[in-house]
């Protein structure tokens, strides 16, 4: 047999709260990515629309001197999933790049996993998708169409990668040095260079809020956060005193104990409510 | 007593049924030549085309070394040749000449020629033909197997590749589903195990 090589990845997404505006660039993005049903103000009515990553709005203080914060949510891709040991199909599962994976056609919808999500991240399609004809000739092919009675999520946008790992593989060189692959590298060559694979909400967002790089790669953006965020859970684990004040990293739910692979930067106020310049 | 031996009797004969249907459509495939594809408009025999007159696969499903769909040539691509050959003039060919004249005919009119669909996967599988003819024409000196397990001695060309997962296409003068694998997801599985490549579900799912 043919000895594997490849080089493994864990990839992860730093949301910085401080940058992020509201702006709902990543949520149309998303939809148009991944062939999302159009979502009408009936579907929300019934909290059953579909938002793959969802901007959550917050009011803070009284009138006149209110301020809106905003925070995405979408699938953590925890490392402790609690949708995937209810699944009794294996339809959802952790693959070895550190994604949770939704596998749509062994799914049989019964929707434990959407239950036991933490953070609703899980969609359940309540009927056929359906679009105007217009709009049929713009659905991304890479994406399936996911039929009635059957559960869905953020993917981390993988048939991106999966579409980048062809192009490398296609060009046969070495993204980082140039250099030609030859031999038994050049069968499972699967390293990825920065900017080749982003999720369409990271490559949308105007503000740079969403980050996404493999948390494995000592140049990338995200690796010293990820760092960090470590080290507040050993130390909390150790029951060490942690400075709030000191670190802006932390992950959402993080009682739950989950460990997603997303990190949240906090939102930093200068001049707090009470406290500003009129 | 009576009733409720009969009962037994219908309900017997009834899953007895449903089970010799279950087993004939999971191991005959296609079951009955149900999944036979419907006849082409136009009669095209890769006989002719390939085994005697040796055109290669790519010349016509010019796609194929390039993206995912092998894609099947335009009306065009098939006038290249067509301009000029007729199908010789015996009365033996009539009949290739009748469907020359169609493929003539459907240039002239400048209407698509609507040809039925062989092979087709599940909406839920991506196939990408390009990297997969790439694995196998490479001549890298890794070793490469084919679905059964046999090791491939020689660095394959396109034509090759093709009958790993299509069969001898070329000999055949109706291509059907059955010709080459079943194309079920054990088949594709089998061979990515035996080449040790990725068998991550998304891979071909997604």
């Amino acid at each position: 047999m043919v000895t594997t090589n490849k080089i493994k990845h864990k990839w992860g997404m730093v949301v910085d709260l401080d940058r992020c505006t509201g702006c709902q660039a990543c949520v149309i993005a998303c939809q148009a990515e991944n062939n999302i049903p159009i979502n009408t103000k009936d579907y929300f009515q019934q909290r059953r629309a579909y938002e793959w990553i969802r901007i959550e709005r917050y009011w803070e203080g009284e009138f006149p001197n209110v301020k809106a914060k905003f925070i995405p949510i979408l699938c953590q891709h925890c490392e402790n999933a609690p949708c995937e040991p209810v699944c009794p199909v294996f339809a959802t599962y952790h693959n070895d790049e550190g994604m949770n994976v939704q596998v749509y056609n062994r799914c049989i919808g019964t929707r434990y996993c959407s239950v036991n999500c933490p953070y609703s991240a899980r969609m359940f399609n309540y009927w056929q998708p359906n679009w105007p004809d217009s709009l049929r000739n713009q659905l991304n092919p890479d994406v399936t169409v996911r039929t009635r009675g059957i559960m869905e999520k953020c993917t981390f946008c993988v048939q991106r990668l999966r579409r980048g790992e062809v192009n490398v593989e296609q060009r046969g060189i070495e993204p980082l040095t140039g250099e030609k692959i030859t031999g038994e590298r050049k069968l499972n060559y699967r390293q990825m260079q920065e900017g080749n694979y982003l999720p369409a909400c990271v490559q949308s967002c105007p503000t740079n809020a969403l980050q996404f790089a493999d948390q494995y790669d000592e140049t990338g953006p995200v690796k010293e956060r990820f760092d960090e965020a470590n080290e507040i859970v050993e130390k909390r684990h150790h029951g060490e005193h942690i400075d709030e004040n000191h670190t802006r990293t932390y992950r959402l739910f993080e009682e739950v104990g989950a460990s997603p692979n997303l990190i949240y930067l906090k939102k930093v106020e200068p001049f707090p409510l009470e406290k500003r310049p009129r | 007593m009576l009733p409720l031996v009969v009962a037994g009797g219908v309900v017997t004969v009834i899953m007895g049924f449903i089970l010799v249907v279950l087993l004939i459509s999971w191991f005959s495939n296609p079951p009955f030549g149900l999944g036979n594809a419907p006849p082409q408009p136009v009669a095209f025999p890769h006989t002719v085309h390939v085994a005697d007159n040796n055109i290669q696969c790519e010349f016509c499903h010019r796609n194929v070394t390039k993206g995912e769909a092998a894609t099947v040539p335009a009306v065009e691509s098939c006038l290249f040749c067509h301009q000029e050959i007729d199908g010789g003039s015996s009365t033996t060919s009539a009949n290739s000449q009748a469907e020359i004249q169609k493929v003539r005919d459907a240039f002239d009119s400048e209407t698509p020629i609507d040809w039925e669909r062989v092979h087709r996967l599940p909406d839920h599988v991506r196939f990408i033909h390009e990297s997969h003819i790439r694995y196998f024409t490479d001549d890298d000196p890794t070793k490469k197997y084919g679905i059964n397990g046999e090791e491939l001695k020689e660095t394959l060309d396109v034509a090759l590749t093709c009958t790993i997962c299509h069969g001898d296409v070329g000999n055949k003068t109706v291509v059907q589903p059955k010709t080459g694998q079943s194309l079920k997801m054990g088949t594709c599985l089998d061979c990515h195990r035996n080449n040790n490549v990725p068998t991550d579900c998304t891979v071909c799912h997604k």
